[in-house]
């Protein structure tokens, strides 16, 4: 649970700059006054309602609205309204939406895009080419493994791939397609397989041209939490401490953020010499993100009803 | 939308490029003066005018050999100031992370130009508009792009000397993948990969041709860069009113052939200069300054 001084700065400045920065269409930009986007909203979405658990604010029924009105025919959500092709936005739409009964329809329509879309990395083919081509040693993964691509038509990457397994391992069980539990335990797999050898993860690439690839926090932050359903496993637990040893370090508010949830949820102890994500704002205002905003006021929040079920048991009280 | 004159035009018909090479020690050095010296060579119309300074920020760098050192691009800034623009700003859309204020914060950004909440925009989030791609030269179509990149007046590449694992070098053009918005392709911008690196980048510069660049050379990256390499003192500034010109001879400071890179030669056709006989040559001489660079093994055809 936050500090006192930490609720505060989240009641005084985050919640209100996220309630000043909805457009009058329902939505979020990235900044204040900039066009709304689904994935900006759906992030304040999500702080605004964990902020006000069980009642559901106000501007989150415009933002439900806005989220619907963006779904493409194919039930999958573009990057920014308008655009024709769906991406990684649509798992973070439809987890934002499990919020509301109304846009049921909507989430098992996006849910059935997400388990039909494929990396164009590993397909049957591509892996038979991959085994002649004079580049397989310097990405060693094995691509049979397969999660979320940020766009269709490209590979697998570690946070697409988490986003898929958390709007999935949210979705309660009538909503999910036949295929989603197939696509959970591939994505795992791959996820798994993406870890860099230290612990951790970064967007994807566990070792280049024999150099191991430095892990990030917030890759490392998300995978972790959609594999949240094997705390105990040795992998899960060297990348936590992997996070805990570096969260002195974080230098961006965002990566705070998302370690602070991070190690909560895996009941780590948040620790000591961690910086203040109150400092942070008073560095840069946080750039005035959207985004930033609320996965500060979600890791501030004492809620955790977005979370797959296993994971929001951790809620503070 | 489009503010700045971004006409394709073939090389045989533009007029012959102007590339500047300064010494700079290290970065402790008066940039400020250095920078503005010789963007004063150049005279360019800037006054009252908006400048994007767009820098490479690629990934967390406390030691200051990744990135464009901030001494560097505030001392550029400062320069475009003192010679009138009425406004500069430093944009960026790192391509592998999305905490870009860690980025910007480990290289001590605000350190050195103050607070950055109204001076910075991360393009990886900014509004974008969609732009027909010119070129076609890559099978993507169009692209979103920032609208602050698509609007301002005078657009700067302020890239890092390096090597880069796939492309061969990243320098002012390659350094433009920074303009994609991740929001709208992902961290990393991997549509762009799948494009084809060379044709991409060819893509994106007949999009949004930068007006100026100038090269981070006081220390560079060789070997497995962009990230990953090895530092290289090379002790540089390099200044140019066209970006090709300024790639190419930054490779022949690297002791690098600029015509063996792919996207270079397309670039020398149709976006600018390649050849040393269309690129007057100011400063300090290539072979004063040469040093030359470790390759991966894949680029070794590369080297002069």
């Amino acid at each position: 649970m936050g500090t006192e001084t930490e609720l505060r700065f989240l009641q005084t400045i985050c919640l209100p700059f996220l309630r000043s920065a909805q457009n009058p269409d329902g939505g979020w930009g990235f900044q204040p006054g900039s066009e709304s986007r689904p994935e900006p909203t759906s992030w304040a979405l999500q702080a605004l309602i964990q902020s006000s658990w069980p009642e559901i604010p106000e501007p989150a029924a415009r933002a439900f609205q806005f989220i619907r009105r963006t779904q493409l025919p194919n039930g999958s959500w573009p990057p920014i309204p308008g655009a024709k092709t769906g991406c990684w936005v649509t798992a973070l739409t439809c987890w934002a939406l499990l919020a509301e009964e109304n846009s049921a329809n909507a989430v098992a329509m996006g849910l059935d895009w997400l388990c039909k879309e494929w990396p164009q990395d590993s397909t049957p083919w591509r892996r038979l080419l991959a085994t002649f081509s004079s580049q397989r040693g310097i990405f060693p993964i094995n691509n049979s493994y397969r999660g979320w691509s940020w766009t269709p038509g490209t590979s697998s990457w570690v946070e697409p791939t988490a986003f898929g397994l958390l709007a999935l391992g949210a979705c309660p069980a009538a909503l999910l397609p036949a295929a989603a539990g197939r696509r959970r335990k591939l994505a795992e797999l791959m996820l798994y397989d993406r870890m860099c050898p230290g612990g951790g993860w970064n967007c994807g690439n566990p070792l280049v041209y024999g150099v191991a690839g430095e892990s990030m926090v917030i890759p490392t932050a998300w995978a972790l939490l959609a594999l949240g359903n094997q705390p105990q496993r040795s992998e899960n637990v060297l990348s936590v401490d992997w996070l805990e040893r570096n969260v002195a370090n974080i230098d961006g508010p965002g990566s705070l953020a998302l370690a602070r949830l991070c190690l909560e949820v895996y009941g780590r102890k948040w620790p000591s010499n961690a910086p203040e994500l109150s400092d942070y704002y008073k560095k840069n205002e946080f750039l005035r993100n959207v985004q930033i905003a609320a996965w500060v006021s979600l890791a501030l929040g004492t809620k955790r009803h977005f979370l797959p079920a296993q994971l929001a048991s951790t809620e503070t009280p | 939308m489009n503010a700045r004159n971004t006409e394709l035009v073939p090389s045989f018909q533009r007029p012959v490029s102007k590339v500047l090479i300064r010494r700079a020690a290290n970065y402790q050095e008066n940039l400020a003066s250095l920078i503005h010296e010789s963007l004063c060579e150049f005279h360019l119309p800037v006054k009252d005018k908006t400048v994007l300074l767009k820098p490479n920020l690629v990934g967390l760098d406390p030691l200051g050999v990744m990135n464009t050192h901030p001494a560097v691009i505030a001392a550029a800034r400062e320069s475009f100031l003192r010679l009138g623009a009425s406004q500069v700003l430093i944009g960026d859309g790192p391509a592998m992370d999305r905490d870009t204020e860690a980025i910007i914060e480990s290289v001590r950004l605000r350190e050195f130009v103050g607070p950055l909440a109204r001076t910075f925009v991360d393009l990886n989030v900014d509004d974008v508009e969609e732009v027909v791609l010119k070129t076609q030269a890559s099978r993507l179509k169009e692209l979103y792009l920032p609208k602050t990149v698509l609007g301002v007046d005078f657009l700067v590449s302020m890239p890092k000397l390096k090597t880069h694992h796939w492309a061969g070098v990243t320098l002012s053009l390659k350094n433009m993948f920074g303009v994609v918005p991740g929001s709208c392709y992902g961290w990393p911008k991997n549509i762009l990969h799948w494009a084809g690196i060379d044709r991409a980048i060819l893509d994106i510069i007949a999009a949004v041709r930068p007006d100026f660049a100038i090269v981070d050379g006081i220390m560079g990256m060789e070997g497995n860069g962009p990230i990953q390499g090895t530092p290289k003192a090379c002790g540089v500034l390099l200044f140019g009113d066209d970006p090709v010109a300024v790639d190419a001879t930054s490779c022949r400071v690297m002791g690098l052939n600029p015509v063996k890179f792919k996207y270079l030669a397309r670039a020398g056709t149709l976006l600018g200069h390649l050849g040393a006989e269309k690129i007057q040559q100011g400063g300090e001489s290539i072979a004063s300054v040469r040093k030359p660079f470790a390759v991966l093994e894949a680029f070794r055809h590369v080297l002069e």
